[in-house]
């Protein structure tokens, strides 16, 4: 394994990311779980601000039917 | 003047152009009546709900950006909220930060594109796989079985052979 870098940089700010937009729902998948809820910060590794923007871009994305609410639906 | 973003959903009882034309007609048309500026759309066409929305599975999507006054934003809501062909829209303001819009629509498209493409090669792929394996099999499988049971008949005759051959025995 190669060895691990010594402070892990949030993938947002790496690509200089101003904004995140609720209509990638491409990217806005990667932060969810198993169980479609919003990954924590510890697991994502995104910066404090990123992360903010991350899980309102997510909620919307809910709302507009583009992202699921729960991996199961009766 | 505010800068204002709006993703509409239409519903699915229209064909693509009455949607794109009701589009039109219910969002930029009002908009442009209470003089605002249209800066930027996007008819993404029809794509399918993560969830079940009012019974439907998909619906038409359309995303615009355009300035107005705060003041009659209040009567767009009011308005799109009684339209029965939006069936859910998304009103957010837009920040300095994202001055250049993406069209999504395209990159849908390119991305539909590219996986029609992959999934056809991932095909033609294994249809080659299987006919290389088959010549394969044809190759080594036939010859060996046949050269393995004329060695044995052949060992076995030889054996015959020497015994009859034999002085020793009196038959």
């Amino acid at each position: 394994m190669p060895p691990r870098p010594k402070k892990f940089i949030c993938t947002f700010c790496r690509n200089d990311v101003k904004e995140i937009d609720y209509k990638n729902a491409a990217v806005l998948a990667q932060y969810i779980t198993y169980y479609r809820s919003i990954q924590s910060r510890f697991h994502t590794g995104v910066c404090l601000k990123h992360q903010r923007q991350l899980s309102t871009a997510v909620k919307r994305a809910r709302f507009m039917g583009l992202l699921p609410f729960v991996r199961y639906e009766k | 003047m505010k800068k204002y973003e709006v993703m509409a959903i239409l519903a699915n009882d229209l064909n693509e152009a009455d949607a794109a034309a009701q589009a039109k007609k219910s969002i930029l048309d009002r908009v442009t009546e209470l003089d605002g500026k249209i800066t930027f759309e996007d008819f993404w066409g029809a794509k399918g709900f993560a969830y079940k929305i009012h019974g439907e599975k998909w619906g038409y999507y359309f995303v615009t950006q355009f300035e107005i006054d705060p003041n009659k934003i209040t009567e767009l809501e009011r308005e799109w909220n009684i339209d029965k062909k939006l069936v859910r829209f998304l009103l957010t303001t837009v920040t300095g930060k994202l001055e250049n819009p993406v069209k999504y629509s395209e990159l849908l498209e390119n991305q539909a594109a590219s996986k029609k493409e992959a999934e056809i090669a991932a095909v033609e792929a294994k249809a080659t796989l299987t006919a290389k394996r088959a010549a394969v099999k044809k190759e080594t499988a036939a010859p060996a079985k046949t050269e393995k049971t004329e060695e044995k008949k052949d060992s076995v005759d030889r054996k015959f052979d020497a015994i009859l051959d034999d002085a020793s025995l009196d038959l």
